[in-house]
Parts: C-alpha cells; sequence; structure tokens
C-alpha cells in the first residue's frame, strides 16, 4: 500500500504526464469551445422547417421505393423515366436502411448530441489511448533510465512486486483520468446540445450503445497503456515503445499489407491490429474481399463481405497485450540492472 | 564475531554485442565482520561496483555463495533490507523533487517513518537545503542526498560505494566524522573507494581487489605490517663512510643523496649503535613505514611513471606466486 501510495507520487509529478494532461484539457477546451461557437438553439419555425424536410425526404424514399416494386412488378415507369431506380429494390427499401433522414438532419449550424456523441467519443478515445500508450512508456522508461528502479530496489529487492505495483498503479490512474476525462467530456457535450444546440432524442436505447462504446473504449486504453510499459520494460527505454509503434505501423500495417494485398492473401485484413481495434470498439468489423465470390457458384448475392465481430478481436488483442507483460515481467525478473 | 557480509568465489561476466566477454569479476571473496569499519580498495575498473551490485541483486552472479546479515543473497535478501542502507555507484535521483520529497518516497515505500526524512537530512548536512530541487544540487550535494538515503533506515549495515565521489575536502571530511560516529554506535560500514588515503584513515580493516579478484585483504595495520620491509631513512654527516659501516655490519645501506636507507635491521637502535660507536652522529633516524598507497600500488601493479591503462594492472602477488596474502587467515592458495 504504500508502495502503491509512493508511485502515485512519482507518477502525478512526472512532467510528461502532467503534459499530456494540459493537452487533453486543452483540446477538450478547444473542440467544446468551437462546438459552443458554431451553434445556436434551433428558433420554433427552423425546426418546423427542418422537420417538414425530414419528412418529404421520408416521403420521397418511400415513393420511390413504390415505384421501384411497381416496376419490377410490371407497372408502367411514370414520366420521369425511374431511370435512378436500382434494379434490386430492397437496396432503396426505406426499412431496411441503417437510418431515415430525421430533423437534425436539416438542421445547419446547430449541434446535435445524439448525432455527435458517437464521433465525439471516438475521439477522446483515441486520444486516450495515445495518452495510456506514452505515459505508459515514460513512465518506466524514464524510471529504468533515471535510476529510480533501482533506488526502489535496494528498498524493496523484489522485483516483480515492484514492477508489478508500477503497472497496477499506472493501470488504476490512467483508468480513473480516462473515466473523469471521458464522463466530463460527454456531460459538456450534452450540456452544449441541451442549451445551446438540438436537444434530440435520447432513449435509452442510445445510453446503452453509448455506454457500450464507451466501456470498450476504456478497456483499449487500458490495454495500450499496458503494451506501452511492457515494450518500454523489454527495451529499458521510452523510446523502444515509440519505435517499436512506428516500425509496426510502417512495416506491417503499411508494408505488408500491400504486400498481402499484391500476393492476393485472402482476407488478409484479419492480420491487422486496427482491424481488430476496429472490430472490438464497434462491435464487428466489415471488410471487403473479392476472392470470396470467386469460389463458383455462390451466387449473383455475392458481395464479397466478411465480418470481424468483437469477440475473437477481443481475443487477439488480450493475447498481444498479455504476451508482452508477461514476456516483460520474466525479462525484468533475471535482468542486470546497471 | 558474526559475519555481516560474505562472499565466496564470486564470478560477474558481461557480454555485450560491442565488446565481447569482460570477466568484470572473478573468483572474489569478502569477509566483513559485524562493527568493522571496511575498506573495499581497488582501481576503477577492478569491480568494486559490479561486486555490490551482485551483493544487493542488481546484477545476476554467474556463480559464487554470498549472504548479508546471515541471509543468502540475492534469495533472502528481502528479509534484511530494512536493515542494509546502501549506495551504489553514484545513484541518480528525480530531478523535479526536492530531496526532502526525494526521501520522503523512499521513507513511504520501505515503510520507514517519514520523521526519519528530516533526522537523515541533519545526518548529511543538508537540512538546510532539503526543499530545493534536486536538479539544482551540486555533485557533492547529490552525493550527500545518496548517503541520506542509504542512512533513511537506521541500518545496522552501511554499504558506501564511493562516497568521497565529487566532494569537497571540507566534505570529504564531514563524510569521514559521519562514518566514525556510525562506527561508534555499532553500525557496520563497508566502503569502497580508489582513493587510498580515506580508507587509511577511517577503516579498521580493508580488502584490496584487482582485476575482480581478492589481493589482500586483513586489519589496515597488519597489511602493511606485511610490506613492512624494516627500513630507516638515516641523515648523517658523511653518508658514504655511513654506508660502508653500516655493510660491515651486516646492514644493507643505499645511499639516496643527502641521507641513506637502512634495511636489514630489526631494531633502530642498533643503527645510531653501529655509527655512534664510530663518531658518526646521526641527525635523524626514521622507519619508513609502508602506507596503504604504496601497497596497494605495489598490490595493484600500478607503476607511477607509465600512465596505466584500466585494464592492464596486473596481479603481481596473486598471479605470480599464487598466493593470497590474508592477514586474518595466513597466506592460502
Ligand atoms: N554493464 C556492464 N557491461 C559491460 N561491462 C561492464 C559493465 N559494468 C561493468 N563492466 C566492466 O566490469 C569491470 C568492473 O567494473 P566496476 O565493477 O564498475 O569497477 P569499479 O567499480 O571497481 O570501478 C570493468 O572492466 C567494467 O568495464
Ligand atoms: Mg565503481
Amino acid at each position: 500500500m504504500n508502495l502503491v501510495r509512493a508511485e502515485l507520487e512519482r507518477l502525478a509529478a512526472r512532467r510528461f504526464v502532467q503534459l499530456m494532461v494540459v493537452l487533453l484539457a486543452f483540446a477538450f477546451a478547444v473542440t467544446a469551445a468551437t462546438t459552443l461557437a458554431g451553434s445556436h438553439k434551433p428558433s420554433a419555425s427552423e425546426l418546423n422547417s427542418a422537420r417538414q424536410q425530414a419528412t418529404e425526404a421520408r416521403q420521397s424514399m418511400e415513393t420511390a421505393f413504390q415505384e421501384c416494386v411497381a416496376r419490377r412488378d410490371g407497372a408502367q415507369p411514370t414520366e420521369d423515366g425511374g431511370s435512378f431506380l436500382p434494379d434490386d429494390c430492397s437496396q432503396i427499401d426505406p426499412v431496411l436502411q441503417d437510418r431515415l433522414p430525421i430533423a437534425a438532419d436539416f438542421l445547419p449550424g446547430v449541434f446535435s448530441f445524439a448525432q455527435q456523441a458517437r464521433p465525439l467519443l471516438f475521439f477522446l478515445i483515441a486520444f486516450l489511448v495515445l495518452f495510456g500508450f506514452l505515459v505508459g512508456a515514460s513512465y518506466i522508461g524514464a524510471d529504468l533510465n533515471s535510476g529510480g528502479v533501482v533506488n526502489l530496489l535496494l528498498w524493496r529487492p523484489r522485483r516483480l512486486t515492484v514492477l508489478a505495483t508500477k503497472l497496477g498503479t499506472l493501470l488504476g490512474t490512467v483508468l480513473v483520468l480516462a473515466l473523469l476525462a471521458s464522463v466530463a467530456y460527454l456531460a459538456t457535450f450534452w450540456v452544449i446540445g441541451q442549451t445551446a444546440g438540438l436537444a434530440g432524442q435520447l432513449s435509452g436505447e442510445f445510453w446503452r450503445e453509448l455506454g457500450a462504446v464507451h466501456g470498450r473504449g476504456l478497456v483499449l486504453v487500458l490495454l495500450a497503456t499496458a503494451v506501452g510499459f511492457a515494450i518500454a520494460t523489454l527495451g529499458r527505454h521510452t523510446s523502444a515503445a515509440l519505435g517499436a509503434l512506428a516500425a509496426y505501423v510502417v512495416v506491417w500495417e503499411l508494408g505488408a499489407r500491400l504486400v498481402l494485398e499484391i500476393v492476393d492473401a485472402p482476407q488478409s485484413d484479419l492480420f491487422m491490429l486496427t482491424s481488430h481495434v476496429g472490430a472490438w470498439l464497434n462491435g464487428e468489423a466489415r471488410f471487403y474481399d473479392e476472392q470470396i465470390c470467386r469460389g463458383g457458384d455462390i451466387g449473383f448475392n455475392c458481395q464479397g463481405f466478411y465480418t470481424l465481430s468483437w469477440l475473437p478481436s477481443l481475443l487477439v488483442l488480450l493475447g498481444i497485450t498479455g504476451g508482452l507483460t508477461a514476456a516483460a515481467f520474466a525479462v525484468f525478473r533475471r535482468r542486470d540492472l546497471i | 564475531m558474526s559475519a555481516v557480509i560474505e562472499i565466496e568465489g564470486l564470478r560477474k561476466t558481461f557480454h555485450s554485442m560491442r565488446n565481447g566477454r569482460r570477466v568484470a569479476v572473478d573468483g572474489f571473496d569478502l569477509l566483513v565482520e559485524e562493527g568493522q569499519v571496511h575498506g573495499f580498495l581497488g582501481p576503477n575498473g577492478s569491480g568494486k561496483t559490479t561486486t555490490l551490485r551482485a551483493l544487493l541483486g542488481l546484477v545476476r552472479a554467474d556463480s559464487g555463495r554470498m549472504s548479508v546479515l546471515g541471509q543468502p543473497s540475492p534469495e533472502l535478501l528481502p528479509r534484511v533490507a530494512g536493515q542494509v542502507g546502501a549506495i551504489v555507484e553514484s545513484p541518480q535521483f528525480f530531478g523535479n523533487f526536492t530531496g526532502y520529497r526525494t526521501l520522503r518516497l523512499l521513507a513511504r515505500a520501505g515503510g520507514v517513518p517519514v520523521s526519519r526524512v528530516d533526522e537523515a537530512l541533519d545526518l548529511v548536512g543538508l537540512r538546510d537545503r532539503g526543499d530545493e530541487r534536486v536538479k539544482a544540487y551540486s555533485l557533492g550535494m547529490k552525493q550527500r542526498l545518496a548517503v541520506a538515503s542509504a542512512l533513511l533506515k537506521d541500518p545496522r549495515l552501511l554499504i558506501l560505494d564511493e562516497p568521497a565521489n565529487g566532494l569537497d575536502p571540507a566534505g570529504i571530511r564531514e563524510m569521514r566524522d559521519l562514518m566514525r560516529s556510525l562506527a561508534a554506535t555499532g553500525v557496520t560500514v563497508l566502503v569502497s573507494s580508489h582513493i587510498l588515503g580515506e580508507i587509511q584513515l577511517i577503516c579498521d580493516h580493508v580488502t584490496i581487489i584487482s582485476q575482480g579478484r581478492r589481493v589482500a585483504s586483513g586489519r589496515v595495520d597488519e597489511v602493511l605490517a606485511g610490506y613492512d620491509r624494516h627500513e630507516f631513512l638515516v641523515r648523517v654527516a658523511d653518508p658514504q663512510r655511513a654506508a660502508e659501516l653500516l655493510d660491515a655490519a651486516e646492514l644493507t645501506a643505499v645511499v639516496d643523496g643527502e641521507a641513506l636507507v637502512v634495511s636489514g635491521a630489526s631494531d633502530p637502535t642498533v643503527i645510531s649503535r653501529v655509527l655512534g660507536e664510530q663518531g658518526l652522529w646521526v641527525g635523524e633516524l626514521t622507519p619508513l613505514r609502508p602506507d596503504l598507497e604504496s601497497v596497494f600500488l605495489e598490490l595493484t601493479g600500478a607503476h607511477p611513471s607509465v600512465p596505466r591503462q584500466v585494464d592492464d594492472s596486473a596481479l603481481p602477488y596473486a598471479a605470480q606466486g599464487d598466493a593470497v596474502i590474508d592477514l586474518d587467515r595466513g597466506v592460502d592458495a
């Protein structure tokens, strides 16, 4: 417990951590301020007109679908020829669409929390993932280099305990920070939506989905933190983690992806960590691979898509993080600390 | 007397891609008993720091047996770590913290009452500078802070690796006084140094290391006595004649400018009698006691006029005669 308190104090005193927190607050303030400045509460007439436009849009979709069905069933095309209509009417079936036009779509300059919350949350999660990775790496990297770890080991000559305490304190702190930051962030934009934008329809369903993305995002932040910590421990340096990240992106995500495409490797997206990150965050991810349709009699409807669902992606991410962390502990247990 | 530190046959080889294999410690032995102020003496690169690191579990020994306060190290070191205060090679501290905060963190991590921090700062003379940032400290002040961190635990055993590094002469004296007063309260001290004067002034026992091996060890005065050739410096009016007279009396006398160096006399009165009987009156008769410096230079193979490279020191006694002079145990093979 004392060790945890000491680690917390060290972590809080790190310049880099402070800098990243300031940066987070700054990015947050800028986003909130520009949103606030660019949004206004819609007047009753604006709202009415938007609602009307949305209704019209939905009606014209319905009309188009009806025409399409009618043409398919052999009726005569209407005067303008119906040339915009697809062969497969289900493509424009309003019932099958992901979403239908709503009033918010016709309110330029009005912030709608219901529509913007998800992308805003994704942005925050991306920032926190980077934050966790960098803080995790620099925290142990700087300590290994400055002799802080050696000093500590002279007091507590139990290496695994010392390293585990560091990792635990780090993960706890990052989690609390990420939670506080994201709650403050969402709350601020919610308030902006309520007071200077479109309050929108915030159903239980909406909150459940947002909460799920939030929870999955936090898991991702913790995984990134542990990975940064583990690589920096293995390489004895903060820069080891940065280098590994840069090398991974360039060599694998860009280079190997290109090579895999050239050699026509099947479902090559499955080898990319970014695919798994996306699948985990969104619940699933769809990728295109034309080879799926080459296998003969799959039929005309083959669209060449395959889906990656969150569970295997989570397992991949956990496996990599766990493997790196276990390796870091195993190496640290035996290493010469100079 | 019980052994506080025991090291037997410690070996440590470093492997690096660029330099290949380097044997840093090569079958080294060390015995420090309770209450000693034990000097650990050796030239740069002889393996002192590596030995202390291995003892404290920071590097992994290839082979050898070690124990600290009766517990095998590094396996059971955690049991006694609370009683061992150590600094190994000028420790570095986090520059943004004040000295006080640095120590408070360590105290907290080690379960020492925080009130100890002020006492430790006071002991090393940093009481009034404790609330300055460590990065604003001078080298000597950092060294003092390091010693304070070792004293924080109120240790039974204090291990200091080259504590005089970076200290000014006054600081060196204070450090010496501090070690003396700690020793007086019963703390066992192991202090490494390449500065001989220091060891001779404060230590009662010494172990000399060269190229990773022990070349001498024992009480300081006994180590010195082992190298005493019973030489005397003699000043007389006519050194030439005196030399002849002494030769005739079966003593060896070498004229050295205005003076004579006489060896082979068990007792200086023999010299003054031989010369006095012939009417040559002795103006000065000084025993030429070896100091640790000359013993050290002899043992570690350094020669004052040739620039010695850190690695080329020889093991003149141990290697050539294949014997280690250990005055506590006699001469072992
Ligand atoms: N981490 C290391 N890697 C390779 N060689 C090392 C390392 N640490 C020490 N050495 C070598 O081991 C020898 C002993 O070093 P050290 O124990 O620091 O000597 P001392 O403390 O007596 O000056 C030196 O030759 C040094 O170059
Ligand atoms: Mg050294």
